[in-house]
């Protein structure tokens, strides 16, 4: 009986005592911080007795046939068990910090390359892979470009990239037939062909800017590399340049050509919705990525082709957007010899090869090794493009940050709407920015 | 004897004046104490401690990795230059006064229109509440359908003669948070009515008839004697209207995502940008804090009001 007495007065100093020494111990990140913080520490004392577990792949490949296809290759595996964890990539994008800066985190990740990784790398949160880009390493054979991507600010390699896509104007090759048409090499034979097939009452370009306003920087990163070029286009990127400057009036000025002949239906699309008027022969072109054959009907897929983005100064290098996709390996992974295998496993050209087939996308292959002669003849040209290309870039969010891409979704929203109202939009534009790189 | 024995039992048998209040705390089983204390703990885990961390992280920059660095009042003087955060402000107090306004006006006049039994009247009550079944996203996803440039409500005004009306709602920075507003108050509308109707089954009817003897008008009847009485029913149309419209978020994220260009953002729509897509977890939990304040103030200010007219 004496037990149970707990005066109400008693219970309640005890359990605000609880509260307030959690208040001041644990709130946030402050002093429990300290384990979790980044270094590249990879000695793990904390499991030892799980470094044989099965190694865990965390993916944000939810799609129904990607990730059947990523199932079917880890099928193969043989080396050792994985753990498949798919996370829908909403989530996954929000939560990535934190499955990195845990103390056992997932050991490998899909992820992007470039400047996301990099990021993480400079907080010590991801594992060295140099020694699978050295001798007979799985990604020794990769291109200059990829390995420069995939490098972090010191040097190292801390991502393994296995498939890329590229960006261009798709049209339908039947529908330029009926109407007559050519796609434009030139800049102002591109704005001459969108005059033409507005006369003939076609929609010129379909663009879904509703609920997926980043589809309005493709042309922005596109211009801005044909006015200004890439190396500026990068610099613009990382907070070297203003938003509000001759450079980028420049190329808002060609932008602003362009305007008149986009479907200003899309304002309320989506990219999926805007790939419609495309298929029904309403709208005749649309500068996307090589993931538009998703979306269209399988018996179209065919008459689908595509052009380079047209070239305005002829001077500055040819830049184009290849976003490439791939895995990093978690620093505080505690089977970091695992995800190394698993990681070599991945990219294997076989590997490669079967997830590209599988997952029935229009990405190209990064090891130089895979058999491309059964791709279909769209997959073949996207590989040509790129090989004729000088520089590479990823996309804008891939090339900054996602916040970064909101500023730019609100200042080219804006600009599509009022295209008039560009010295105002850019002073914005910069402000926004500004406030972006400071935090 | 026998009875100075019972008279010398009942005095000792401890009279009910000696109970004090602590014996009564003693004498609760041990079980009820465990079913308070566990909620208690669930609660103290799980709602209070997470709501007392999101004011600690408004003072910190943190983006989920690593240390959080320490800003102090650094994010709210952020806020006020934030032009994004004004508008969110702004479209929240046209939010608050539109949806509740609007949804307590046409709730109210469909429950006093459908509370005389006549034939069909389930039929309109029971169709007027359907909405409320749907959740929130869905009727954002229906509303985005009606809304599309080629789609219900533009070809209804092209068919009727205003072409000159038809735009697209939800791409035109000036019609985009009306547009929501719409679809939010056509759901809601018939939640009111239902608390409404309920309310009206209360109220005497014998009152309403006397006023009509005494040559009231309709308007009258309705504004000095049936009005009067359902000030319970208003109490609780309040507080639900308030905290749903503070709270708004899953219609407008289905609909615009607070687009075009931030016009239809909303405290909570911003908020949710920038704790969960952008991860500025510091910054998104100072815009919660706002949040948190006004809901306290409203219903503060209301509560100290009721209490005072009781």
């Amino acid at each position: 009986m004496s037990t149970s007495r707990i005066s109400r007065r008693g219970f309640l100093a005890g359990s605000a005592a609880l509260g307030v020494t959690g208040v001041l111990s644990g709130c946030v990140g402050g002093g429990s911080s300290d384990d979790d913080g980044g270094t590249a520490d990879t000695s793990s004392t904390e499991a030892p007795s799980d470094a044989s577990g099965p190694v865990v792949l965390q993916s944000s490949l939810s799609d129904p046939d990607p990730k059947a296809a990523l199932e079917s290759v880890l099928n193969g595996y043989t080396e050792g068990d994985v753990t498949l964890n798919t996370v829908a990539i909403e989530n996954y994008r929000a939560q990535l910090p934190t499955y990195l800066s845990s103390s056992e985190p997932p050991d490998v990740l899909t992820w992007y390359a470039g400047s996301v990784a990099r990021d993480y790398a400079s907080k010590g949160l991801l594992l060295d892979l140099s020694e699978l880009w050295e001798g007979d390493g799985a990604c020794a054979g990769f291109s200059d470009a990829l390995r420069s991507l995939s490098s972090a600010d010191d040097g190292t390699q801390i991502f393994v990239p296995t498939n890329y896509y590229w960006w261009g104007i798709f049209y339908r090759k039947s529908a330029f037939d009926e109407w007559g048409v050519e796609p434009a090499e030139t800049w102002d034979d591109f704005l001459a062909l969108c005059e033409d097939l507005q006369q003939q009452g076609v929609t010129p370009l379909s663009m879904g800017t509703g609920s997926t306003p980043w589809v309005a920087s493709g042309w922005f990163d596109y211009l801005n590399m044909r006015v200004n070029g890439p190396e500026f286009h990068r610099a613009l990127l990382a907070g070297e340049h203003s938003f509000d400057s001759a450079e980028v009036r420049a190329v808002l000025d060609e932008y602003a050509k362009i305007v008149p002949f986009i479907d200003p239906n899309g304002r309320s699309y989506s990219w999926q919705d805007a790939v419609t008027p495309l298929v029904q022969k309403e709208a005749a072109m649309y500068l996307i990525g090589a993931f538009i054959t998703q979306t269209v009907p399988e018996e179209d897929v065919d008459d689908i082709d595509f052009f380079r983005v047209p070239i305005i100064d002829a001077s500055l290098p040819v830049g184009e957007e290849a976003p490439t996709d791939g895995y990093f390996a978690a620093a505080n992974s505690t089977r970091p010899e695992g995800a190394k295998a698993l990681l070599s496993y991945l990219a294997q050209p076989d590997s490669q090869q079967q997830f590209i087939e599988e997952s029935g996308s229009s990405n190209l292959p990064t090891s130089p090794d895979v058999d491309t002669s059964g791709f279909s003849p769209l997959v073949q040209k996207g590989i040509q493009h790129l090989e004729e290309t000088d520089e590479i870039t990823q996309f804008f969010n891939r090339d900054s940050s996602d916040e970064l891409q909101t500023t730019a979704d609100t200042a080219l929203t804006r600009f599509l709407d009022n295209p008039d109202d560009v010295e105002q939009i850019l002073a914005d534009w910069q402000s926004a920015a500004e406030r972006v790189f400071e935090g | 004897m026998s009875s100075t024995a019972t008279v010398s039992g009942q005095a000792t048998t401890g009279p009910p004046h000696r109970r004090r209040p602590a014996a009564a705390v003693r004498r609760v089983p041990r079980i009820v104490w465990l079913f308070l204390l566990i909620p208690l703990a669930v609660e103290l885990a799980w709602v209070f401690w997470p709501a007392i961390n999101s004011f600690s992280l408004s003072f910190t920059r943190w983006s989920g990795v690593g240390a959080a660095e320490n800003v102090g009042l650094d994010n709210y003087r952020n806020l006020l230059d934030d032009p994004i955060f004004r508008t969110a402000a702004k479209n929240t107090v046209i939010w608050t006064i539109g949806f509740g306004g609007l949804s307590v006006l046409i709730g109210l006049a469909l429950a006093v229109a459908l509370n005389r039994p006549r034939r069909g009247v389930g039929i309109y009550r029971s169709a007027i509440y359907l909405p409320m079944v749907f959740s929130l996203v869905v009727t954002g996803l229906f509303w985005r359908v009606l809304y599309q440039p080629d789609g219900a409500v533009n070809s209804t005004l092209e068919a009727i003669g205003l072409d000159g009306v038809s735009r697209q709602w939800l791409a035109d920075p000036d019609t985009a948070l009306y547009a929501v507003l719409v679809a939010a108050v056509w759901r809601q509308v018939g939640y009111i009515m239902v608390l409404y109707l309920a309310g009206l089954k209360g109220v005497d009817p014998s009152l309403e008839e006397a006023a009509a003897v005494d040559g009231a008008t309709a308007w009258q009847r309705f504004r000095h004697v049936v009005f009067p009485q359902l000030r319970g029913v208003n109490t609780v149309v309040f507080a639900v209207t308030v905290i749903d419209s503070l709270r708004t978020f899953d219609i407008v994220w289905a609909m615009t995502r607070g687009g075009p260009y931030d016009s239809s953002q909303l405290l909570s729509t911003y908020m949710f940008q920038q704790g969960f897509t952008l991860v500025n977890l510091g910054y998104g939990s100072a815009i919660a804090v706002v949040i948190f304040l006004l809901a306290i103030g409203f219903i503060i200010t209301y509560l100290v009001r009721a209490t005072r007219e009781d």
